[in-house]
């Protein structure tokens, strides 16, 4: 079994959503996984002992709430991978990576001060690129009438879906575009 | 949702006449204990560059926890990149880190490339990686010169500007500029290399190498030097796979890891060169990574120099101001000269993209002091920033 095929069978036991086998050559990214969050912190700690780094967080409002993109990365082959954390309703709130990759306490700030998303178990969620006293919504936050609907953005390379949930996110609002 | 919801205990702000300090020194001594001084360094300090700011908790001259201040230079190119086109964005890449910006228009260039599937003529890459190492070089000698300067040593970086000027002369030939450079395109680059780009660059390639061996002398066998920096700050891969750190940061902890080599991009497979690991985690050894670092790139330079492709620098039809990206996602990332640079780009088929981030390497690079510095003496501390070759615009974005 490659690297690749054990990491897709870790998630499917840890009950993700979807899992998309992406072209490296065209996305960037080899594989990645939407999980619910409170799996985050279990698949971060076995990716961890397996060596692999926190590079990045990525936060994107669709209409459906918030997307975290986590990218983690390893240093050799395959590459890049990632988890993503879809939030939905208001008061977004995530579990903090903090316990496992310290590293990830200022890109939670970040997406605080950015998406107003909150994190639970971050020791310091004070701003950290914003002004303390900064007075307006996060000014990343979009309009309602310019947000997009996940399944127009194209997210998921080519996808296995395991929740009816997201079956319904991904497939009927691709038939509402077209 | 807006700002004020963060727990504030301490209601009082300065202009309203407090005189403890602003709203991070106040959240900063809460945890601070009794007897400890508490002590701002920057943002307008000689030693920290730029405008950052640290925040440190010390009990005589040593070190109890540090805690770094950002958002001075903050300029929110994040949202710049939704609200402009790719192609009007691509300036701003420039500007994200002004030592090495040849490397953040490849990353946003290759992650419009990646989305859009344009692939760019061979001469391009080779023009591409030439002038992205000749950068890597002169951000690399400017913080050879700066990182001396920090430690006390101030003739060295006048060497380093002398090298560093040459290769501002070399790139003013195809870029146009000498710091925010935005030479590349999308498909291509903007202008070809002539005869006189490549006599200069061949004629710097000998003429360094026999500076690198002044700088040698008279800086890295230097006992002040060594005694400043040998066994200060020490970094295990662990804690820069906790943080995140790469580049030379990581690859002086024993990691070989390279994303020209990891996750090879452009041509750099087509190449000869060495990814150096070690020889020990401490600042020394950061200092001596970056050094060979600059011979390496020297190596690629003068590989790509000799096999320079004839060809267009363009594609056809390049992509304009009014090009529209396709949907989808795309990460693109690309070796800076401080670690690894990322640009993730999402688009729905609109005239901006929907979302850009960047992925800075000084700000990944920075989240680890705190960890770093604790314990150590305040002028260890400050070698160990100086190690870890900030930028700040590049850490604010």
């Amino acid at each position: 079994m490659t690297e690749i095929e054990k990491l897709i069978q870790r998630f499917k036991q840890a009950g993700a959503y979807v899992i998309s086998n992406h072209n490296f050559k065209k996305e960037g990214l080899t594989v990645s996984a939407v999980i619910d969050a409170s799996q985050l912190k279990t698949l971060a700690k076995d990716l961890y002992r397996q060596g692999y780094s926190l590079l990045d967080l990525s936060t994107l409002e669709v209409k459906e709430g918030f997307l975290l993109t986590y990218h983690f990365d390893k240093f050799e082959k395959p590459g890049r991978i990632a988890l993503r954390v879809l939030l939905e309703g208001p008061g977004p709130i995530a579990p903090s990576l903090y316990e496992i990759f310290q590293g990830a306490e200022w890109h939670e700030r970040e997406s605080h001060d950015f998406f107003g998303v909150k994190f639970a178990g971050n020791p310091n969620l004070i701003p950290l690129l914003l002004p303390d006293d900064f007075q307006a919504p996060p000014p990343l936050r979009k309009n309602p009438e310019s947000l997009t609907s996940l399944a127009a953005l194209k997210l998921f390379g080519s996808y296995e879906i395991l929740s009816s949930r997201w079956e319904t996110i991904i497939n009927s609002k691709v038939e509402n575009i077209s | 949702m807006n700002a004020s919801n963060f727990i504030n205990p301490f209601s009082i702000r300065e202009d309203e006449g407090s005189f403890a300090g602003d709203f991070y020194t106040r959240n900063f001594e809460r945890q601070a204990r009794k007897d400890s001084i508490i002590l701002n360094l920057g943002p307008q300090h000689p030693s920290t560059h730029g405008v950052l700011r640290v925040l440190v908790e010390l009990d005589g001259e040593y070190v109890l926890r540090a805690e770094p201040v950002l958002g001075y230079l903050h300029r929110m190119h994040d949202k710049m990149g939704e609200v402009k086109t790719p192609y009007q964005y691509l300036p701003n890449m420039g500007r994200v880190d002004y030592l090495h910006p040849i490397a953040w228009n490849w990353a946003f260039v290759g992650a419009v490339e990646r989305l859009a599937s344009i692939e760019p003529p061979k001469r391009a890459e080779y023009l591409r990686i030439i002038s992205c190492e000749l950068n890597r070089i002169s951000s690399h000698l400017l913080w050879w010169g700066a990182f001396v300067l920090d430690l006390g040593g101030v003739t060295p970086i006048l060497y380093a500007f002398e090298e560093r000027e040459m290769i501002n002369d070399i790139l003013q030939i195809i870029t146009g500029s000498r710091l925010t450079m935005s030479y590349f395109r999308f498909g291509g680059v903007c202008a070809d290399c002539d005869s006189r780009f490549i006599k200069l660059t061949k004629d710097f390639i000998p003429y360094l190498r026999e500076r690198l061996k002044i700088y040698k002398a008279l800086v890295t066998d230097n006992i002040i030097l060594r005694r400043r920096l040998e066994g200060v700050g020490p970094m295990d891969t662990d804690i820069c796979l906790r943080y995140g750190a790469t580049g030379p940061v990581l690859r002086a902890s024993g990691l070989s890891s390279d994303t020209r080599r990891n996750i090879p991009y452009s041509l750099y497979d087509n190449f000869e060169f060495a990814i150096p690991a070690g020889p020990s985690n401490d600042c020394f050894g950061r200092y001596l990574i970056r050094l060979f670092e600059i011979e390496t790139s020297l190596q690629i330079i003068e590989q790509a120099i000799e096999s320079l492709p004839d060809g267009p620098i363009l594609i056809d039809k390049a992509p304009k101001a009014n090009y529209k990206l396709p949907a989808g996602e795309s990460y693109f990332a690309v070796e800076g000269a401080r670690g690894q640079i990322g640009v993730h780009l999402v688009s729905d088929g609109g005239k901006n993209p929907y979302r850009v981030k960047l992925r800075s390497p000084g700000f990944s690079n920075l989240s680890l002091f705190a960890e770093a510095a604790k314990g150590t003496l305040l002028a260890d501390a400050i070698a160990i920033l100086g190690s870890l070759d900030l930028v700040i615009p590049e850490v604010d974005r």
